[in-house]
């Protein structure tokens, strides 16, 4: 596998064991991928092959046992915490699963805290206008308790594309929706990753999803069985 | 990051949802009590020492033999800017007519009186408050007046001046208690008139200051230094040993009020911030996810806790001032003289110590929180993991235990609280444990429902052990502000009982004893204690004649300079006790000593020393054999040294006595004419004085105790409300799995009448053995007991209540639908 200019985000040989009551366990085992920038990137795999765990060391949450892993041209498995956390600041947009807003925050300041963090100071003014991108520019002082799953899941999409991310790491993102509100929120996801041309990676078993991805590759067992590019 | 605005924009946010209401109320709530109670006492205490002032004339005094003081001590004490009183006092009989009486006489100027009022009634019988006599005029004791069968509008005679008896003294400042005979108040210049200061005179002088306290510290420093021999200073610390103690022991009550509030308060801190950080950790997760480092974090949440804490902390201080001032306004009435002025020391340490408390006891678990790892947003399970002992904790110890040591103002009572809390808290982890070990063993056999609430408790070792602690530690604190409070002031209200001697007797000789008592006994007197009365100098101990400088204390050498007093009888005095060697009894064949314990310090004396006094012309040696706890304020006569009565009985002595009857009693003008030497003293004024204290201090403490507990139960709804998060889900589950509220009942009941009882029985145990800890060593009352009978049914009522409250705050989880429980969980 080469690293060329085109490459945003690879993996090489990428490893994670942990200690367990029964003794070590291998939850990935020597993944070696590359997504290309602008790419499109489905992850799929029954549940414990150990996706979940291929996108937390590629997002940089967490440090491989063994193997490299670099996103935009930095190592991320040398970084110590503090800088993966700087990266991740400057270059990676979430959307989880079951969203993870903050119930204390209305959708506009879950939506400003990306960019608060970053220390703006247009937040507010970029937060409403993110808001309004996904069609909840009426809804910008409702809080989580008051919107709907789908709605509450535009929210974390305009969370994770309002500080402009060059990557996008996706958990299952309709896994908690029904299909129609997953279908109007999968459209919005390849709607705003084409105008962003950010890159996405996603995990998912949903073979419908993995399916408006350029590019798929499988899990089973902690290992990456198919590259069907 | 911005971290000011971001820890503000937070602060809001978490606000406006009420996450951080209990740990904001608790806060407030426990800088107001350390202010309010603080301020107080520290008013009190300057109200003492102004009142002190009053009863010794002036603010320092200093005492010589006539002409044995500079005159450069006055000139010192005006160019400090002090006013100053020159007093000078002998004994004289004064006669009129044919009458005559032996008199105590006090010559002063036309300062006098410095500190506090003189008050003299007239001839028509009406109190006024006056100057100092005029040249041609004095004033005159009820005593005086009696004896010469006078009254106010007629003259007496001086050493051959005829004066005019302007008024009965009904009260003027600086006089002394123990005084062998009634007093005259007379002009100083009228008594150097009369050639009755000369040369040879017995007069004793005595040169009082009084001004601003900077001024009188520097006078006091620069006296001491110039003091000549046989001359010394009297400062207002030694006037009047029975109010100060009823004013100390009011502050340690007010204290120990106000400590209770503010550990009751750091635990509702403590709790709420535990329930604070537990819900943050989803959001530490996530920002942490998003790309904020751990030191942004970590600023952030300091910086949120102290935008949290200040406003907080001013706004319990200002309370507390508030507070303070409604109480003071009780208070005010009993305190002579002007009103202290509001001291800030007091609000400014409640403000920082409101800022450690919570920086103390919400740090560490905030702080655990740069560990989350910010994987934590897919899998919730990674908080689960063991983590290893964090020096963190010991903060809310140290915080705990600096707030106990300074909040105190005493070591004892430090000591004792802080002792008995950590009893408590580590009673209630031995038997929790043992507990859980005997649930984890037995459990099974147990009743489905009530098996998966005790299992609860089994499963949740450490929040148990948290639950169980704080709960206990809070009930112990409610059990000394609701229990042993009260029943400390009542046993100290008992201290004054009704027969409490009101009069004294003095110089009674030995052939008028017996008549004496008679006539008492007739008149119906109570409480009789009739005592010898030897006084002479303490000339050597342990054969060599002291010296003040080996003790390093002011009062030693005040003893060894002046005059000392000693008694002696066959059985140990009423309120004195033994603690120390053994009594000397009737027939001891050589002269053995017994001595108040606080001389005995003092005098760094050991069993078996020897001590010489020279009473007359006789010396006596004896052997220290005995020490006594003397409970001085019992307002019997007491002395500070007592020989064994075959050896006392030999020397030169009086008789002294004190005793009850009820106030003017028409009997004891006629024992005044029948035994004309005898001075009767009439203590009521005083002792009423002291009774009005001890009604109005413990009424303030009361109220402060009630303010307490209001804290206490604000504690025990943040114990609450942290355990209900916890339950929300299981219920949810059980509910989702069929469980009917029957069985959801008795599962929580099961849970919090073990915790509850628990909690309940160590803090019933742990407030009675801090009750008597603090009734023998604070507040000085040995025979204190505490109401066992009460402290159970507290323990049996705070289990109902837990259990009740439990059972609240699950029902309402109960009727959220288990759906919404268990998608907002997920």
């Amino acid at each position: 596998m080469t690293l060329d200019s085109e490459t945003v985000l690879s993996a090489r040989k990428l490893s994670k064991a942990v200690d367990g009551p029964d003794g070590r366990l291998t939850i990935l085992e020597e993944v070696s991928l590359s997504v290309a920038r602008g790419a499109s990137l489905a992850i799929v795999g029954a549940s414990g092959s150990g996706k979940t765990t291929l996108l937390g060391l590629l997002a940089g949450l967490d440090r491989p046992t063994g193997g490299e892993v670099t996103l935009d041209g930095q190592r991320l498995d040398t970084l110590d915490e503090e800088a993966r956390a700087r990266l991740r600041r400057r270059l990676v947009g979430f959307v989880f699963q079951s969203f993870h807003l903050l119930p204390a925050l209305s959708a506009e300041e879950n939506v400003m805290l990306p960019l608060e963090l970053e220390g703006r100071d247009d937040a507010r003014e970029r937060a409403q206008k993110a808001l309004g991108d996904v069609g909840l520019g009426q809804r910008l002082h409702h809080y989580p308790h008051q919107l709907s799953g789908g709605e509450q899941q535009r929210v974390a999409l305009a969370r994770a594309f309002v500080h402009g991310p060059a990557l996008l790491f996706a958990d299952e993102p309709t896994g908690n929706l029904d299909q129609r509100t997953g279908a109007t929120i999968t459209d919005l996801l390849f709607a705003m990753n084409r105008e962003h041309a950010t890159t996405l990676v996603l995990v998912t078993h949903d073979p419908k999803l993995a399916a408006r991805c350029a590019r798929t590759v499988h899990m089973r067992d902690g290992r990456l069985i198919e590259d069907a590019a | 990051m911005k971290p000011v605005a971001f820890a503000a924009r937070s602060l809001r946010r978490e606000f406006r949802h009420g996450e951080l209401a209990t740990l904001a109320a608790a806060l407030v709530l426990a800088v107001a009590a350390l202010a309010a109670v603080g301020t107080l006492a520290a008013r009190v205490e300057r109200a003492i020492v102004a009142s002190a002032a009053e009863l010794l004339g002036g603010d320092l005094g200093v005492s010589a033999r006539r002409g044995a003081l500079p005159e450069d001590f006055v000139d010192e004490a005006r160019r400090a800017g002090l006013a100053t009183n020159r007093i000078v006092e002998f004994s004289s009989v004064v006669f009129s007519g044919e009458a005559s009486q032996f008199t105590e006489i006090r010559a002063v100027d036309p300062a006098f009186p410095l500190r506090g009022a003189l008050s003299v009634r007239s001839a028509d019988g009406g109190a006024r408050e006056a100057a100092a006599p005029a040249p041609g005029e004095v004033y005159a004791d009820r005593a005086v007046l009696a004896g010469l069968g006078r009254n106010v509008g007629d003259r007496l005679q001086i050493g051959g001046r005829d004066l005019a008896i302007a008024g009965e003294i009904v009260n003027a400042p600086g006089g002394s208690v123990f005084q062998f005979a009634p007093t005259v108040l007379m002009s100083l210049a009228d008594a150097d008139a009369a050639g009755l200061l000369g040369p040879g005179s017995r007069a004793s002088y005595r040169l009082l200051v009084a001004g601003e306290a900077p001024a009188v510290e520097r006078y006091a420093a620069w006296a001491r230094e110039h003091l000549p021999p046989a001359a010394r200073l009297t400062s207002v610390e030694d006037a009047q040993q029975n109010l100060r103690t009823a004013f100390e022991r009011g502050e340690s009550f007010l204290r120990l009020a106000a400590l209770l509030a503010a550990l009751l308060a750091g635990i509702a801190v403590a709790l709420a911030a535990q329930r604070f950080s537990r819900r943050k950790t989803e959001e530490v997760a996530l920002l942490r996810c998003l790309g904020a480092s751990r030191s942004e974090i970590v600023l952030a949440l300091t910086l949120e806790l102290a935008l949290l804490a200040v406003p907080a902390c001013l706004i319990g201080a200002a309370l507390g001032l508030g507070l303070q001032e409604a109480a003071f306004a009780f208070a005010r009435e009993l305190l002579p003289g002007a009103v202290p002025a509001l001291p800030w020391g007091p609000s400014l340490s409640a403000f920082l110590i409101g800022l450690a408390v919570l920086f103390g006891f919400a740090l560490p678990p905030l702080l655990r929180l740069r560990d989350v790892e910010p994987m934590r947003v897919f899998r919730r399970d990674l908080d689960t993991r063991i983590r290893r002992f964090d020096a963190l904790y010991l903060l809310p110890f140290a915080v705990g235990a600096l707030l106990i040591l300074i909040e105190s103002g005493s070591g004892r009572l430090a000591a004792v609280l802080g002792g008995g809390l950590l009893g408590v808290a580590l009673a209630t982890l031995a038997v929790s444990l043992l507990l859980l070990k005997a649930l984890r063993a037995g459990g099974r056999r147990l009743p489905g429902a009530l098996r998966f609430g005790l299992a609860n408790l089994v499963r949740r070792r450490a929040l148990t052990l948290i639950q169980v602690g704080a709960l206990a530690l809070s009930l112990t604190a409610l059990d000394l502000l609701a229990v042993i409070g009260p029943s400390l002031l009542e046993r100290w209200r008992a201290d004054l009982p009704a027969d409490t001697p009101n009069y004294f007797v003095l110089n009674v000789q030995p052939d008028q004893r017996q008549d004496f008592k008679a006539r008492l006994d007739g008149l119906g007197a109570r409480n009789l204690s009739l005592l010898p009365l030897a006084a002479g100098k303490l000339v050597a101990i342990n054969g060599k004649a002291p010296r003040a400088a080996d003790y390093g204390d002011e009062r030693a050498g005040n003893w060894i300079e002046g005059e000392v007093r000693v008694s002696w009888s066959a059985e140990v005095p009423p309120s004195n006790r033994i603690v120390q060697g053994a009594w000397h009894g009737a027939d001891s064949a050589s002269p053995q000593m017994s001595v108040d314990q606080s001389w005995f310090e003092m005098f760094k004396l050991a069993l078996g020393d020897t001590m010489t006094l020279r009473i007359g012309d006789q010396e006596v040696t004896a052997t220290v054999s005995s020490v006594r706890e003397v409970d001085w304020d019992s307002f019997r006569v007491n002395f500070f040294m007592m020989l064994d009565p075959a050896h006392g009985d030999a020397l030169p002595h009086s008789f002294i006595a004190s005793f009850h009857l009820p106030p003017g009693s028409a009997g004891l003008a006629e024992l005044s004419r029948a035994l004309p030497n005898v001075s009767l003293v009439d203590i009521n004024a005083i002792l009423d004085r002291v009774r009005d204290i001890i009604e109005r201090v413990s009424s303030a403490v009361t109220w402060v105790l009630g303010f307490s507990l209001i804290a206490g139960l604000l504690v025990l709804l943040a114990a609450l409300a942290a355990t209900a998060d916890e339950r929300r889900f299981e219920i949810a589950l059980l509910r989702t799995l069929g469980a009917n509220s029957g069985q959801l009942n008795a599962a929580v009941l099961g849970e919090f009448a073990a915790l509850g009882l628990l909690a309940g029985v160590v803090a019933a145990g742990g407030a009675a053995a801090t009750g008597i800890a603090l009734a023998r060593t604070v507040f000085r009352l040995p025979d204190y007991w505490p109401p066992l009978g009460t402290l159970g049914a507290i323990a049996i009522a705070s289990t109902v209540l837990v259990m009740l409250a439990g059972l609240a705050g699950t029902r309402r989880i109960a009727r959220t639908p288990p759906v919404a429980v268990l998608r907002g969980a997920s």
